[in-house]
């Protein structure tokens, strides 16, 4: 469908042009200052010849790169505890009534609708009662607790479209409830839960600020990043943020490509 | 023979029997333990109090009437939300432009305008706010820029460390979310709607006011309530762009688990904060309620 550009169009085009500079400009800056850092001669800002400096010195910064690999295996940790949990918990879901599915349903959505800093909190209380140093394994069940929602509800709406009939036919041909999973269900799941893990990954990659509360000594890189920047400046930020940028932005186009391929396929 | 299976029967329900009731405490008991247990801890911390660093655990409600009898516990309670509904309705009004022009599109193209505007949800929080703070800082880029226009002689100084920088920062990071309700309510209003209007004679503008909107209602109210839930909650941003001027309710519960170290009252702060979000969607969701039925 051709259509004319009315005017509303060239208003809301204006308004989505200025609202994307504003919210790609510090994406924009972090860049630009990896690669030419900022100076000031004679007090005037400007930029110093390209160069990849602030890249070779992220390279030796041991603190980074110690938050960086904890958050690596925190987030792969807790993506691979809550496509166990969330498959589970859409599969009980699924295949019982009545109250109790409910309640579970309610409950690890909680997380997802609460803001996080209640949640956070919540949590390092109930941390300290059970008497848990926080660390590590503290960080990971927040991150479960926080990725399960957006894991369980992506396998919720897949399973859902699916047939029932397919369930059905294997258990009556002679399948067991695991062959059934195995054989006719998990392959229809493979797409749901590469989207579903990427995403909780990202999440996991990013998250702050109920870590905050759940990190001790160990912390993770957006903890890590927030104490440094509290002291002030330090130019290997701005290499590592872009970097951060360009993996979330691969991670963010296979999401999608995974979602639109998965509708394409519903719909074909 | 029969028998045997007749048999064999009974042993696979009465199996299942077992396995579903182990299922049903496994798939409730965790979301129990890691979800409502420490939700249920955390109120009840807010009925207890804090004594010379020791936590007594006898039932009280000075928490709460330490809120209610604070005049400045009150006035940043009330600032904040004004600033958070502000940021909510200028993401509104611009997220709504926003989904419209990618509506109005091309089928081809609307999927990759939508991708942009989402695109930086998945980029480093933490990282925006750091360059958020360069940008707006005292000798930050655009003071820099206005600078070398000549369209100001002295740097802002009210562009960061404010409650006008918390602002900015807070419009900034929750735009996309502001977007993407509003976009998909739009994008699945039936075209024979549209058709029909135009068949009837009515023009754009008439479409918008008269099918549009109505029907997208439901995504703003989702797209709002999102955003204030979201900004309402964040001690972040307001902790890296506010400075001392810019102290939001959410910063007064988190300093009570950091400097100041009263957990109890902090706890009680937060379930304010809770009831106030909680709130704001039980009216949200009236309101939505009370425009379609209308």
């Amino acid at each position: 469908m051709n259509r004319r550009w009315h005017p509303i169009d060239v208003m809301t085009g204006l308004v989505a042009l200025v609202a994307f500079c504003v919210i790609y400009a510090p994406l924009v800056v972090v860049a630009v200052f990896s690669v030419w850092q900022p100076i000031r001669v004679k007090g005037a800002l400007s930029l110093s010849p390209p160069n990849f400096d602030s890249y070779v010195s992220l390279a030796a910064n041991r603190e980074i790169l110690d938050a960086v690999y904890t958050t690596l295996g925190v987030g792969a940790a807790a993506t691979v505890l809550g496509l166990i949990l969330g498959t589970v918990l859409a599969f009980y879901y699924l295949y019982t009534t009545g109250l109790p599915r409910q309640i579970m349903q309610a409950l690890i959505f909680l997380p997802f609708l609460l803001p996080p800093i209640i949640t956070g909190l919540a949590l390092l209380v109930a941390f300290r009662e059970m008497d848990l140093t926080r660390g590590v394994p503290t960080i990971l069940i927040g991150h479960v607790v926080v990725v399960v929602p957006i894991i369980y509800r992506t396998v919720l709406v897949r399973l859902n479209a699916l047939s029932p009939s397919l369930r059905e036919a294997s258990l009556d041909l002679g399948a067991s409830d695991w062959q059934t999973f195995r054989y006719i269900l998990l392959p229809q799941l493979r797409t749901a839960l590469i989207a579903a893990a990427l995403l909780a990954f990202a999440v996991s990659f990013d998250e702050t600020m109920v870590t905050l509360f759940l990190s001790g000594s160990t912390s993770t890189l957006p903890i890590r990043l927030w104490s440094m920047m509290r002291l002030g400046f330090v130019p290997d930020i701005n290499a590592l943020a872009t970097l951060i940028v360009l993996l979330a932005a691969a991670i963010a186009f296979c999401v999608g490509l995974l979602n639109l391929r998965a509708n394409s396929g519903l719909r074909g | 023979m029969a028998d045997n299976a007749a048999h064999s029967a009974v042993e696979v329900r009465g199996g299942a029997r077992w396995r579903g009731l182990l299922a049903g405490i496994v798939c409730v008991g965790l979301p129990g333990l890691f979800v409502f247990a420490p939700l249920a801890t955390f109120l009840l911390y807010s009925f207890w109090r804090n004594e010379d660093g020791q936590l007594v655990r006898e039932f009280t409600l000075q928490n709460y009437r330490a809120f209610f009898g604070d005049a400045t516990f009150l006035r940043v309670y009330i600032r904040t939300i004004l600033l958070c509904l502000g940021a909510t309705v200028l993401n509104l009004v611009v997220g709504y432009a926003i989904a419209l022009f990618i509506a109005r599109r091309d089928a081809r193209v609307r999927f990759g305008l939508v991708l942009v505007f989402v695109l930086p949800l998945f980029t480093s929080y933490i990282i925006k706010i750091y360059a958020i703070r360069g940008i707006l800082g005292h000798r930050g880029v655009l003071n820099e820029l206005l600078l070398g226009a000549g369209l100001i002689d002295q740097p802002l100084t009210v562009l960061i460390f404010s409650q006008t920088a918390i602002f900015i920062g807070l419009v900034v990071l929750y735009l996309p979310f502001a977007v993407l309700p509003i976009y998909l309510s739009i994008e699945r209003i039936p075209p024979n709607l549209a058709a029909a209007s135009a068949d009837l004679g009515g023009s754009t503008l008439d479409e918008l006011r008269h099918i549009v909107l109505p029907l997208s209602i439901p995504g703003m109210i989702l797209a709002g309530v999102f955003t204030f839930v979201m900004t309402f909650g964040d001690f972040v941003t307001p902790q890296m762009l506010g400075g001392i001027d810019g102290f939001t309710f959410g910063r007064i519960v988190y300093t009570q688990f950091g400097v100041a170290l009263n957990w109890p009252l902090g706890a009680a702060l937060a379930i304010i904060l809770l009831i106030t979000a909680v709130g704001v969607v039980f009216f949200a969701t009236l309101a939505g309620r009370w425009s379609t039925t209308r």
